[in-house]
Parts: C-alpha cells; sequence; structure tokens
C-alpha cells in the first residue's frame, strides 16, 4: 500500500441515509445534499467546519443515492480537501474477495473502510453526520479529548428540559464523564443532547468496531450498539459542551426553520467561512417593480416580484407581480408572474405558474394541526391558476394541473 | 484551423490612460465591473469557452491586482496538463513602451508556444463572443490576416482610430489611420486580431529594422501585400474607453437583454471565486432596478445602482445611480448620485456626494468620506 503522511486526525462524515422524513427533498439525492441557506448544501457545513479545524483527510460515506452528492464533491478543491496526500474521498459500499455488503450500520460504515483509516495513521478519528447547521472548532474538542485522556468523546448541547425527550440525552458526572446514555428519554434527568459529533481514540475505536462486527445480533450502530459497549466496558467517556448555533435539519419543519433563522438578526449563524461550490452567474437583478424586504438572494437571480421573509438560491426568476413570504425557493426555480408562494419550499428548477399559489399562512388555516409547509419537488410544473394548499407535498418532475 | 492551435494574447493596459482614475493602481484589464468581475473576465472566458488552451497576458506596469485575480487560471479551466494562461511582464530592463517592442520582446515566449496562429486582444472590451465563428471565417477566406471590427460610432477616447473599407465578402481594400476621432459612423478596428504567428514575428522584425515603432502604420501596410479579412463583431459589444463609458457599461446591465446577451448560459464568463453568503435585504431596504453581487448587506434605499461582492449599504442611505466596487461601506444616512466608489471605501454616516450623469464623481480606493 502506498505510504500517506500521517494525519494526526481523520474525519468521517456519515452521508448515506436516506432522510426519509424530508419526503421528495430527498428523492434523488443525498439528505446532506440538500440546498441549503441560498448557496449551500447541508454537507458544507461540516465540511467548512473541518478545513477550518486543521483536518485535511475526510471520508466521506455514500449510499443512498450519491450521484448529485459524488458531483459535488468532486475533487473537494473548493474546501481546500484536494491536497495531494490527503483531502476528500467518497467512500461507497464496495465489493471485495470476502464478498459484498451494504452498510448495515453506522458503525459498520467505519468497519468497511478501517483500510482507508489506517492509511492515514491517525491518532484521533472524527464521525460526524451530514444533516446539521453549525459551526465549530473541531480542534477545541479535540484538546478536550486528550486533556480528559478519553477514549471517546461526544458533542453535546444544551437543550430546552421541555425537549430533551426528542434528543439522546448523556448523564454525565460533573467533570464530564458520562456514566449513562439515555436516547429520547420520557423524563430526562438532564438536558445534555448528543449532536451526534464523537471524537474516538484510533487505537480503541478499531478495537470496538472489530468486536461489534463479529457480534451476532448488532446492528453495527454508533448510538446502539458501539458506544453503550464501549460504556459497559469501562471505557473513559465524556462530554464535550458545545454552545452556538446547532440544529438538526431532518425534517421538513426544522430545514424551513433552519434557512429562516439565517433571516433572523438575534441568530449567532455566520455564513463567513462556509464554503461550497460557485455557480458561474452574474449578480442577481432586482427590477424597478420589485420589492424586496428582510430575505437572502444568491447570484444569477431575476427579480420583478415581492419578496418578504424568504431566500433565494442561484438563478431563480421571480415575474412581475408574484408574491413569496416565508418561503424557501431553491436553484433555478420559476416563479411566474402573479404566482403567490408563502411558507412553502419549492425544489430546484421546478416551474410554479401564472397566478398559482402555493401554501398557506398558518392563520388560513382552520384547525392547526392540518397546517405545515408546503413542499414542492424537483423538475415539477405547477399550472398556471393552481392552488397547492399548506403541509401538501409534491413530487419531483411532475405536473400538478389547476382544479 | 482549430482553437487549440491558437495562441491567445492579451494587452492587459488599453487605453489606460483614458481611465486614469480607474487604472490608478491597475491595469485596465483588472478593473472591477459589472458587480463581480474585473473586464479582462470577458475576453478570458471568450477564449477559454471557444476551446483556446493557451494565453498570454501583457502587462507593462501595476499588475499586482491583475495576477492576484486571474492566479493560475484556473477559475477560466486555463490550468490543467495541456492549458496554460501565462503573465508576461517587463523584464531584463526591457520596456513596453510600443506595441512593435512589445510583441518583440515577447518572440521567445511567442516562438515557444506550440500554437500556430495568434489571436491578439485588449483588454478594455466587454463582449461575449464565440472565436470559432472568425476562425471558420479565417480558414474558409485562406486570409493572412483577419481583423476583428465593429460597425457604428467610434467610441470616444480612441484617437487616431482605424477604420477599414471592407467589401461584402469581408475583405479589405484599405486601411484608415484617421486624424481624430470625430465620432462618425465607421468599420472601425479597435485592436483584436488573428494572423499566423510566423507572419506576426516576421512583419515585427522587419517593422523593427526599418524603425517603424507605429504598429498602425504596420497594420496599414499589409494591405497589398497579404489577404487581409475582416470579420464583423455583432454583437453587443462595450469599450472602456473614458469614465464615462465606464460608467454607461454598468448601466447598461439594467437592461435585459443586455444581460442575456453577456451572460448566455451556455457561454458563461468566469471569475475568480470569492466565497459569500448571498446578500441579504434588511427590514427598511428598498432596492429598484440595480446589479446587486453576493456578500452585500442592503439596508438603504438604491436605485439604478450596480453593487459589488461585499457592500454594506447602512439604514436611511439613498444611492442612486452609482457604481459601488467590492467591500465598500456606505454609511447611515448617507446621499449619493452619479458617484463611482471605489474598493474598500467608507463613506461615514451622514455625507452627501452628488456626480452628474455626464460627469460622474470618483471616490478612489480606500478613502474614507
Amino acid at each position: 500500500m502506498q505510504m500517506f503522511p500521517k494525519q494526526e486526525v481523520v474525519a468521517m462524515l456519515l452521508a448515506g441515509g436516506q432522510g426519509s422524513r424530508l419526503g421528495v427533498l430527498t428523492k434523488k439525492l443525498a439528505k446532506p445534499a440538500v440546498p441549503f441557506g441560498g448557496k449551500y448544501r447541508i454537507i458544507d457545513f461540516p465540511l467548512s467546519n473541518c478545513v477550518n479545524s486543521g483536518i485535511e483527510a475526510v471520508g466521506i460515506l455514500t449510499q443512498y443515492q450519491p450521484l448529485i452528492l459524488n458531483e459535488y464533491i468532486g475533487n473537494g478543491q473548493p474546501w481546500d480537501l484536494d491536497g495531494m496526500h490527503s483531502g476528500v474521498n467518497c467512500l461507497s459500499p464496495y465489493q471485495a474477495i470476502k464478498g459484498a455488503d451494504w452498510y448495515s450500520g453506522t458503525a459498520n460504515a467505519i468497519y468497511q473502510n478501517i483500510n482507508y483509516i489506517e492509511r492515514y495513521d491517525p491518532d484521533y478519528v472524527v464521525i460526524l453526520s451530514g444533516d446539521h447547521i453549525y459551526k465549530m472548532d473541531y480542534n477545541k474538542m479535540l484538546e478536550y479529548h486528550k486533556e480528559k485522556n478519553a477514549a471517546c468523546t461526544i458533542a453535546v448541547i444544551d437543550v430546552p428540559l421541555e425537549e430533551a425527550s426528542r434528543f439522546g440525552i448523556l448523564n454525565t458526572h460533573e467533570d464530564g464523564e458520562i456514566y449513562e446514555f439515555d436516547e429520547k428519554p420520557e423524563h430526562p434527568k438532564s438536558t445534555n443532547a448528543s449532536m451526534g459529533i464523537y471524537i474516538f481514540s484510533w487505537k480503541e475505536l478499531r478495537k470496538y468496531l472489530t468486536e461489534d462486527e463479529a457480534k451476532e445480533g448488532s446492528s453495527h450502530d454508533f448510538g446502539k450498539d458501539v458506544l453503550p459497549t464501549m460504556l459497559a466496558a469501562g471505557e473513559r467517556m465524556f462530554a464535550y459542551p458545545f454552545e452556538g448555533y446547532w440544529k438538526d435539519v431532518g425534517t421538513i419543519d426544522s430545514l424551513w426553520e433552519a434557512n429562516m433563522d439565517l433571516l433572523d438578526p438575534n441568530v449567532t449563524l455566520d455564513l463567513k467561512d462556509i464554503y461550497s461550490r460557485n455557480p458561474m452567474m452574474p449578480p442577481h437583478y432586482v427590477s424597478p417593480d420589485a420589492n424586496i424586504q428582510n430575505s437572502l438572494i444568491a447570484d444569477g437571480c431575476n427579480v420583478e416580484g415581492d419578496l418578504e421573509f424568504s431566500i433565494l438560491f442561484s438563478g431563480v426568476t421571480v415575474g412581475k407581480g408574484a408574491t413569496i413570504n416565508s418561503s424557501i425557493i431553491m436553484p433555478g426555480a420559476v416563479i411566474e408572474e402573479g404566482a403567490n408562494v408563502q411558507f412553502a419550499i419549492v425544489a430546484e428548477n421546478t416551474v410554479i405558474g401564472k397566478n398559482a399559489t402555493v401554501g398557506q399562512r398558518p392563520e388560513a388555516v382552520e384547525n392547526r394541526d392540518e397546517w405545515g409547509i408546503a413542499v414542492i419537488g424537483e423538475n415539477t410544473v405547477i399550472a398556471d391558476g393552481a392552488f397547492i394548499p399548506a403541509k401538501q407535498m409534491i413530487d419531483t418532475d411532475t405536473e400538478v394541473a389547476a382544479e | 484551423m482549430r482553437s487549440n492551435d491558437v495562441l491567445g494574447f492579451i494587452f492587459a493596459g488599453t487605453l489606460d490612460e483614458k481611465i486614469p482614475e480607474l487604472a490608478a493602481s491597475r491595469t485596465t484589464a483588472s478593473v472591477p465591473i459589472g458587480g463581480k468581475y474585473r473586464l479582462i473576465d470577458f475576453v478570458l472566458s471568450n477564449m477559454s469557452n471557444s476551446g483556446i488552451n493557451n494565453v498570454g497576458i501583457v502587462a507593462k506596469s501595476n499588475f499586482l491586482s491583475l495576477t492576484d485575480h486571474v492566479g493560475s487560471g484556473s477559475a477560466y479551466d486555463l490550468s490543467k496538463r495541456r492549458s496554460n494562461l501565462t503573465l508576461l511582464t517587463p523584464y531584463g530592463g526591457k520596456t513596453f513602451s510600443n506595441f512593435v517592442e512589445t510583441i518583440y520582446n515577447m518572440h521567445g515566449y511567442i516562438e515557444h508556444c506550440r500554437e500556430e496562429y495568434v489571436l491578439i486582444e485588449q483588454g478594455n472590451v466587454v463582449t461575449n463572443f464565440d472565436y470559432n465563428a472568425l476562425f471558420d471565417f479565417h480558414s474558409k477566406n485562406n486570409a493572412d490576416i483577419t481583423f476583428i471590427y465593429k460597425k457604428g460610432i467610434i467610441p470616444a477616447g480612441y484617437d487616431r482610430p482605424i477604420t477599414l473599407d471592407v467589401d461584402a465578402s469581408g475583405k479589405v481594400n484599405q486601411i484608415f489611420v484617421k486624424p481624430d476621432n470625430t465620432a462618425e459612423e465607421s468599420d472601425f478596428m479597435y485592436g483584436s486580431l488573428l494572423v499566423r504567428k510566423e507572419l506576426l514575428m516576421n512583419e515585427i522584425r522587419s517593422a523593427l529594422s526599418l524603425n517603424r515603432l507605429d504598429i498602425k502604420r504596420v497594420i496599414q501596410e499589409t494591405i497589398g501585400k497579404f489577404r487581409v479579412f475582416a470579420f464583423e463583431n455583432k454583437g453587443y459589444t462595450a469599450f472602456i474607453s473614458s469614465i464615462n463609458s465606464y460608467f454607461a457599461f454598468n448601466m447598461d446591465l439594467m437592461k435585459k437583454e443586455v444581460r442575456d446577451e453577456l451572460f448566455n448560459p451556455k457561454r458563461p464568463i468566469y471569475t475568480k471565486v470569492r466565497d459569500d453568503a448571498p446578500s441579504r435585504y434588511g427590514l427598511e431596504s428598498k432596492v429598484k432596478n440595480s446589479i446587486i453581487a453576493q456578500g452585500c448587506v442592503i439596508d438603504g434605499e438604491v436605485e439604478n445602482c450596480v453593487i459589488s461582492k461585499g457592500v454594506y449599504v447602512g439604514k436611511g442611505a439613498k444611492l442612486s445611480n452609482c457604481i459601488v466596487m467590492q467591500d465598500a461601506i456606505i454609511g447611515a444616512d448617507t446621499n449619493l448620485n452619479y458617484v463611482i466608489i471605489d474598493k474598500d471605501v467608507q463613506i461615514k454616516d451622514g455625507r452627501s456626494l452628488m456626480g452628474f450623469d455626464s460627469y460622474p464623481s470618483y471616490i478612489a480606493k480606500k478613502s474614507v468620506v
């Protein structure tokens, strides 16, 4: 095997899950490739965090619909991850002498790529997931890990007590040492929610991954199998408290909220130093008829309508008299004249016809439980004058006629 | 002929004496334009999109911003095993005092390149042009030299302009060097031409040996000696040859037909990438008929303006008919009309500045007003 210069830390990014709760948005692409924030994809956040933390070797574990993600990552150049002896690699399941297996769980995905990790002879491995929006210096967490002489360190964020039962809660001693995992507890004992960010000392992780692989009945998952086994074996495991903006964007509602957070001056997430691939488009144009308040607009847009609390990705066209409120419009979509889009996510290259209505305000729906964000899949055409009510999800590549 | 057999050769400093403010600390080719571009992005993208793999850029002075912008050429796909971008600057005490000498001083580079043809271009021209049509025209006519020309009024700033007498087939019968620019309709040659490398170097050597340093005379004397043709550039073209034409071009970008032609998605214009976030419009922003690049924060009123990347417009600011270059900070309650604001300028709160349609005022790079 070719020898690579040693890397103290290798990051492994779990990007193989379907993200089924995002519905049509992940029908044709993996969740980490979902567009976010006007010009990014979700994976830009953990990737930029890696480079900004000085991590130069990143393996991305792909399995579900990897085409768009692979193409987007390419040679890693936008993130400076195109080094001569390091950089980013997309790692998909593969065939070997002993057979071929899909990644059966998060731990199995790492296990199948032990050879990739060992090329760099690392001391530590960072395990990340591709569905969170946050900025974090993994170096500080690594220092904490070293200081505590831990086998495993898990980043945690303080969540409100009433929400704690939605998360994996870590119960710790005063010094931060974990004594108990509590997955979605009914009666949480603490408010330390796991952020799905793990640092392992590689020797220990390698040992436990190998043991777990051989174990009958294991689901080969970090949360369900590897971490509890390590804790039961008495390994030193610590919770690293993180302060700052962090949001899981695994559902339509949370994806929409995280986007809207970018428009909130009180939210601390700053997009500086988040890198992405940039489409080659001219600056956007705003016509004399447009009215724009509290919105984000990327290059290549043409805005002739009214925008409020909305995010336009690159190359979006908004026709005269169209109104967009509290919505996310992904690259290349066309909102034609007089159309009305509110509380909606419109995916790439979709056309909303003239005077069509997509989504509704919460107060326009009688039963609040029936209200939700309307979602239109990519490459879909909504006919002139059509009406798509709140919470509706329209498939990709379809045509919706007016009533 | 094939496009990979053509060496692109761009003069970066064209007419820099006509835009002394903008070119005070940079070459003409690296003047910021259109919100996120530098002038040279257009010609470099045209060359790259036409399949030219090898480009040399001649810069006689002030080339720091140019080198910073074009870098290795990777933004234009010109930095690969089989493609190259080379910056050609004075060396060994040689000066670039005129075209004839400059081209001769580059003979080592030009002759070393494996391409058979040279396409000479100027750094002050904004157009989206497919050179393949020119190459076909050149081959079909078995031409020795093909000039690119524009029909119309000669832009202000071109002294002693070259005009052509072209017949219906595109053959050039006569070349005139006008004693002065009377801004009349004509077939006007702006310094773009395609020629076989060997012919170019022979003519330059012979001109030097006869001490004929006036390139316009060298061009004129090709008639009768060679098969000289001219190819019309029928597309939208802006010549940056004065501060007024710079201003007018930026304002032309408000026209849909100009944007559609210049930013044809099939032939994109490339530029150095900066990781700016999308632009943010505040609660009190009011933007009309303007071009806005990424990374801006707009809290004030903007009308008929070109706002470059990373610009901040404060609350209560009123900007109309302005060109604001990157990372400028426009304070709150300012009032600006017909002003060109260079990079990194800071306009303090409450200031007012007025230029005029025919005389936009200019605030130099890094000034604090």
